[in-house]
């Protein structure tokens, strides 16, 4: 069940009048609904691995209340491990077998043998990535005394399987969600309307940008041998936006649907495009995994203390085992490696942390230093982009290479058909400068203007999704991690 | 929450009044290239404007054609002439049983025809229909025969499309529509045929594997077809249902042609002329599926000796 399909329209106003209508006197009866809920959601993308979702639940939910109660150190550590090496274990079975067995092949090849070792037509099931990465943050938080295992297993399962974050984020802590699924929630009037803007303002992405950008980005990386160097700069910026307005824009209905139902997400997305370095850039992209990272990998490795190996070393590690989060596929690998690469100098020259502010805060427009620095953060990006989408390394550098041709001064082969996205981008990005300071762009906009001029705009919002919206309905990007 | 409720109310109302009139602007002012999900065309290769301003022109002829390209690109209604009939070919680009239903509905009592011939290309009873209906609304008097088939096909284009028509119609600017009955590569011959100037041949080679793929119609497509096949027959109007041909190589691309044959021979007379002729991909076609004017002769002679032994 898509967030942009039907289905989702006519499955998220009937659970939402059940839950405050219906439940709403009981704390436990509501989130028994949250649960089912959840589970049919997650059933309607595929019900054979709804086993597995319960399982990996039920699994962190009682190794976390045998922490608890171990009364040594050794039986501690021993349930701990449990839940990650299985966890992990999942995860390494449907998201890198084939890609460990391939690549162990590959290897053994280059020096003249030929093993044939099995390979499996593994499905991978959606959200694994993300339900797991939950788990895991539960599981060591309870393991390094941060939290409390929770005794009521809906009120567990919730956190787990909520369904606007089930199969693509943000990664919730329990430190965060739990105690709200814990606490009665209150129907707030204002959160609601904000919820439909940011879920009106992510729909604008995903179907408006991303889906529009997806059909060039796919054309020209799928042909990407038959274009001028200009198209493929043209391909790589579809990709670019494509791949921002997908991702944020399914983030932006998870928080929108959840706060609907009175739950606060983490933030996943904060404008990251305007920023004016990488580093800044990373503390804007996908917060929920970055931040995830950085408290159970990256502090736990020393972090940016110690000395200027460990320094890099660390640096590496996180970004490495970040692309590789996202699939079994070198192109991620090298995209991790090339946004370490892009971090180090900040980090070795401590500017890392000189952008902490938004850019221009209070203010219309960016500075000539500001702007300079956030094309050349940008152009970076879409640079690492192109290792993302390519379908190989090999297919990335073939690219790279077509762009720094002649043909790069070629007029672009499909600029007309392109025109017609062109000044939609614009108008987004303007909303998202205008928007910067805010949680989500249209969270303050029109906030003053009279309501038939707000409508007006959220109407012509909606116009513009029937206007542009593709016809074939495309999935978004980061249900495959 | 009943505010909530109360304003979101509202909100639907304002919305529900505010899209078509943004289509309207929108369709008016901007560019096509702005235009992705709202496709007014006033001329399509089929000419349809020209085909339903002369159509009452050929009212009692002996024979009406409903289809796709293939019907108004290969059914000349000058051949036909020479053997005797009088037909009228309505056929449209992409037309599927969806729209030849409309248009059977509206046009057998003005037509009054004795035969229909009804062309089936396997595809046409796959797709949504979208392409098609684009003509209909387009040209067309919005109807409720016209709004059932955009509920069918239930695609965004097809809505905006018809918030777009309707207006115009409303206003009457869709009256009196003409469109050039002679372009660059074709000429519209009265009576519904659409002849290539020019007599140009097919350039694909068949490839070196064939990805086969099996017949699957859509059920509002199969619905559509045999409310035509009872129509007809309520009317004692012969149906003639034509397979026209396409390259070897178009042919085979589907794994189940028996089946197909099987299906249309079950509900009227069918002819599939992928079996009946024996055509050459390079000399008798312009396209992979489409006769050139030498094909389109070869086959008209055969349609008229399998059917009425002429």
């Amino acid at each position: 069940m898509l967030f942009n399909s039907l289905n989702f329209a006519i499955f998220l106003p009937i659970v939402l009048i059940l839950y405050w209508f219906v439940t709403n006197k009981k704390l436990q009866l509501q989130n028994i609904l949250l649960l089912v809920a959840s589970y049919f959601f997650y059933a309607c993308w595929d019900y054979r691995f709804l086993f597995l979702l319960i399982f990996s639940t039920l699994l962190d939910y009682f190794t976390g209340i045998k922490m608890h109660e171990a009364k040594t150190r050794k039986t501690k550590k021993f349930w701990f491990w449990l839940s990650i090496l299985i966890n992990l274990g999942f995860l390494g079975f449907f998201k890198y077998y084939n890609f460990f067995t391939e690549s162990f092949a590959s290897a053994l090849g280059v020096i003249g043998l030929k093993p044939n070792f099995w390979t499996l037509n593994v499905i991978l099931p959606v959200g694994i990535s993300f339900y797991t990465f939950h788990g895991l943050s539960y599981v060591i938080d309870i393991y390094n005394g941060r939290v409390k295992p929770v005794r009521n297993f809906i009120e567990y399962a919730v956190f787990v399987c909520f369904f606007p974050l089930l199969v693509a984020g943000p990664i919730e802590r329990a430190t965060h969600l739990l105690p709200q699924i814990q606490k009665k929630r209150q129907f707030d009037y204002l959160k609601a309307v904000d919820g439909l803007k940011q879920i009106l303002w992510g729909l604008f992405k995903k179907m408006v940008i991303a889906d529009n950008c997806a059909e060039y980005a796919n054309l020209i990386f799928y042909n990407s041998g038959t274009y001028s160097g200009s198209t493929l700069v043209l391909g790589a910026l579809f990709f670019t936006f494509q791949i921002y307005c997908d991702f944020s824009g399914y983030s932006d209905i998870a928080l929108g649907t959840a706060r609907l139902f009175g739950i606060e997400l983490l933030r996943n997305f904060a404008f990251p495009y305007f920023a004016r370095d990488i580093a800044e850039f990373w503390r804007r992209w996908h917060i929920s995994l970055t931040t995830w990272f950085r408290d159970y990998l990256y502090i736990p490795l020393g972090g940016s203390k110690g000395g200027t190996w460990k320094k890099v070393r660390n640096t590496f590690i996180i970004f490495l085992v970040s692309g590789f989060w996202h699939g079994a596929n070198w192109t991620f690998i090298v995209w991790g490696a090339l946004n370490a690469i892009y971090f180090l100098p900040l980090l070795l020259l401590k500017r890392n942390r000189n952008n902490i502010e938004t850019v221009a805060q209070g203010k219309y427009f960016p500075s000539l230093k500001e702007l300079l620095n956030m094309i050349i953060t940008f152009a970076l990006t879409v640079f690492a982009w192109i290792f993302f989408r390519a379908e190989s390394v090999g297919h990335a550098f073939r690219y790279i290479g077509k762009i720094f041709s002649r043909s790069l001064f070629k007029h672009p082969e499909i600029a007309h058909e392109a025109l017609g996205i062109a000044p939609i981008i614009g108008f987004f990005l303007c909303v998202e400068w205008f928007g910067r300071e805010q949680q989500y762009a249209l969270q303050h906009l029109g906030l003053k203007w009279p309501r038939i001029l707000r409508w007006s705009f959220y109407s012509f919002l909606i116009f513009l999704i029937g206007m542009f919206m593709s016809t074939n309905g495309s999935p978004f990007i980061y249900f495959q991690f | 929450m009943s505010k909530f409720l109360k304003n979101i109310g509202w909100f639907i109302f304002f919305v529900i009044i505010s899209y078509p009139l943004l289509v309207i602007f929108w369709g008016d002012v901007m560019p096509h290239v702005l235009k992705k999900n709202l496709n007014f065309r006033v001329a399509s290769g089929s000419h349809l404007v020209t085909k339903i301003n002369e159509i009452s022109n050929y009212k009692n002829s002996d024979i009406l054609i409903l289809g796709s390209s293939h019907a108004y690109r290969e059914i000349d209604t000058r051949i036909l002439k020479q053997y005797g009939y009088k037909a009228f070919n309505l056929g449209s680009s992409a037309q599927t049983p969806v729209q030849s239903l409309i248009f059977l509905q509206d046009y057998v009592n003005v037509i009054n025809p004795k035969f229909l011939f009804y062309e089936v290309f396997p595809q046409t009873f796959e797709i949504d229909g979208v392409e098609s209906s684009l003509d209909l609304l387009a040209y067309y008097k919005i109807n409720k025969k016209v709004l059932n088939m955009a509920f069918t096909i239930n695609n965004i284009r097809t809505y905006n499309t018809l918030i777009f028509g309707y207006c115009k119609q409303l206003f009457g600017k869709n009256k009196n529509l003409q469109e050039d009955t002679t372009d660059q590569e074709d000429n519209y011959i009265s009576g519904g045929f659409v002849e290539k100037k020019k007599i140009t041949f097919n350039q694909e080679k068949a490839p070196d594997v064939i990805n086969k793929i099996k017949w699957t119609p859509r059920s509002y497509q199969l619905s559509a077809f045999e409310k035509m096949v009872s129509l007809a027959k309520n009317k004692n109007i012969k149906l003639i249902l034509i397979q026209t041909p396409v390259t070897s190589f178009r042919y085979a691309k589907y794994s189940d042609n028996e089946n197909i044959d099987k299906y249309f021979s079950g509900k009227a007379q069918y002819y599939n002329f992928n079996k009946l002729m024996s055509l050459s991909d390079s000399v008798h076609f312009y396209d992979d599926h489409h006769l050139n004017q030498i094909g389109v002769r070869l086959f008209d002679d055969a349609l008229m000796k399998y059917i009425f032994g002429k």
